[in-house]
């Protein structure tokens, strides 16, 4: 079988952040593999081995993104695509959509896997939005994966429960970071990485023109999330404090 | 006249708050600017439910019904949807950010080449599209955002808007859909567990959220026994589900659920950033935690420190009597 990933390169959304004239920075430039997207990477090294198949990653983004790329190799992926941006366009979900599925538009596979959102925009509209592009099968939200028989069956999470659902190939699954933990590259696979086969792709190579038309959305800034004040704490005899507490909720707040 | 589409969140037969939320929003913002509100009821029992929202203010509203809308099956959907938009032609489709809008959403804006902003919490209109505020680096900071586009797609969390209760005299319009097996790209095996005989935690008004503290069933009975007298929704952390005491669908945070109720009682939750991003919008919050210094107090309205086995008997008794009364 044969798994592709996207992946992206994401700032680390634990390390320190400002913002400054709208404008965020952030104090070190940390910038990691999406969470969401390791745990897909994950999934596809597993079922890979487990089905002989193989496993390449894609990632559309600037020179620097590579680390990330290598990153996904160390853990265990054959191979890897990087498609490369300047890295100074505002691409929303839309503009990587549709670079990626010009990307895919010549290639075959069973599966395409992407993380469910990315940890810094939050969206979580590239993978379905690819799917709808590419006129493929999906599921999003995947907290389980098998495969058999040409056909992924998904444990998605949904409104009332966890659905079982049945994607054929070739199809696209998003992966929520609840279904594993994405292994640590090893020393011997961070070594092999720097052998694997890289395909680096200038974005105006991929004949992927993405105009100011797809790019439909817009940040105009940021700001600090208004801060909650810290309220009273309450030390002491645990059943003095609990009634306390229990009649305030009652008589200030209104909300029992 | 433009209109402003919201799509209702509809489960087990009963309309999901946030979509009414959605909907009192799109009422507002229509009346201000000339528009029209229309409701857009995607279910097996649309026609039941359409009668429940002459309550809530539309002008309009349209209904797709059919069997296939049973249950959550993203191919149906997507299809009732974009029929929906072409025939409707509005200026803006706003859901209830939940997971089934999460599963369709980018997928509509790609079939309408459209733009779409996610999980707003704040939105108003422009004069070719959308503005708002949408929170993101795990909700520790809010960003700006604009989209134009025809229609503009966006969803909004839950608690984001009050509903409006009004009555309206609105048409009923059935959108003609037909659906055929063959079309079903993806197959629904089974739902695992039903969260449905629960309070709804993402629709909850008080929701009690269980840390990695609570360490056994004395603590879990205690987190229950809370939960019944407050009638609560049950949430948990991460730790808890992963340990597999809470079903996955249970968590509160970045990853899982995102909760705004009245009032949020966490129990021996530290207040992890990935928690918080799921709950910091509770209008009250009561922590119970043991170590004094846990993040959770510095956003807590009431921080209980303590151990939970000491102070829930009593915080629960106490509770009871005011209710008695």
């Amino acid at each position: 079988m044969k798994f592709y990933v996207c992946i992206k390169q994401v700032p680390d959304v634990n390390a320190p952040l400002q913002i400054k004239d709208g404008q965020l920075i952030q104090d070190a430039d940390r910038n990691i593999l999406n969470a969401y997207d390791a745990s897909a990477v994950e999934e596809a090294l597993v079922l890979a081995e487990k089905h002989s198949g193989e496993v390449e990653v894609v990632l559309a983004g600037p020179e620097k993104a590579k680390e990330t790329l290598r990153k996904a190799l160390a853990m265990g992926a054959d191979k890897g695509t990087h498609i490369v941006t300047n890295g100074d366009e505002d691409f929303d979900s839309y503009a990587y959509a549709k670079i990626l599925s010009k990307f895919f538009s010549d290639k075959e596979y069973d599966f395409i896997s992407c993380g469910k959102q990315s940890q810094d925009t939050d969206a979580g509209l590239t993978g379905s939005m690819l799917a709808e592009m590419l006129n493929l099968p999906y599921a999003t939200n995947a907290v389980g994966l098998e495969f058999s028989d040409g056909k992924m069956t998904v444990k998605r999470q949904g409104d009332s429960g966890q659905e079982m659902i049945e994607v054929p190939a070739p199809g696209l699954v998003t992966c929520s970071n609840d279904m594993n933990d994405p292994r640590i590259p090893s020393l011997k696979g961070i070594m092999q990485s720097k052998r694997k086969p890289v395909d680096t792709i200038a974005l105006n190579d991929l004949g992927a023109e993405i105009s100011s038309d797809d790019v439909q959305t817009k940040v105009l800034g940021f700001e600090e999330k208004p801060e909650r004040e810290p309220g009273k704490k309450y030390e002491g005899e645990p059943d003095e404090i609990a009634r306390q507490v229990a009649q305030l909720l009652d008589s200030e707040e209104n909300v029992i | 006249m433009s209109t402003l589409l919201t799509v209702i969140s509809v489960n087990d037969g009963k309309i999901k708050r946030s979509s009414l939320e959605v909907l009192s929003r799109c009422n507002e913002l229509a009346s201000n600017n000339g528009m029209k509100s229309a409701a857009l009821v995607i279910d097996s029992k649309a026609s039941e439910i359409a009668e429940q929202l002459k309550n809530y203010g539309p002008d309009e509203i349209y209904t797709i019904e059919n069997p296939i809308f049973k249950n959550h099956l993203n191919t149906p959907v997507l299809k009732a949807l974009s029929t929906a938009v072409s025939q409707i032609n509005p200026k803006v489709v706003a859901f209830p950010s939940t997971e089934s809008s999460k599963d369709v959403l980018g997928a509509l804006a790609a079939n309408q080449q459209t733009a779409a902003l996610s999980d707003m919490s704040e939105f108003d209109l422009t004069d070719n599209g959308v503005k708002g505020k949408r929170p993101v680096m795990a909700s520790k900071i809010i960003s700006s955002v604009e989209a134009s586009g025809s229609p503009v797609i966006i969803s909004v969390r839950s608690g984001s808007y009050d509903v409006v209760e009004k009555e309206s005299n609105a048409n009923i319009e059935a959108i003609d859909f037909n659906f055929s097996d063959e079309e079903l790209q993806i197959t629904l095996k089974e739902i695992i567990s039903s969260s449905s005989d629960r309070v709804d935690l993402s629709e909850a008004e008080v929701v009690v959220a269980a840390g990695r503290g609570v360490k056994d069933e004395e603590g879990r009975n205690l987190i229950s026994e809370l939960a019944s007298v407050l009638n609560a929704g049950i949430g948990a952390s991460r730790a808890l589900t992963e340990a597999g005491d809470y079903d996955p669908s249970l968590q509160i945070g970045q990853t899982g659920k995102v909760v705004s109720p009245q009032l949020y009682i966490g129990v021996a939750i530290s207040g992890a950033i990935q928690h918080v991003a799921g709950m910091a919008n509770s209008k009250v919050i009561v922590a119970i935690n043991k170590d004094p210094d846990a993040p959770i107090f510095d956003i807590a309205d009431y921080g209980l420190v303590g151990d939970l086995y000491k102070i829930l008997p009593p915080f629960i008794e106490e509770l009871k009597k005011i209710k008695q009364n």
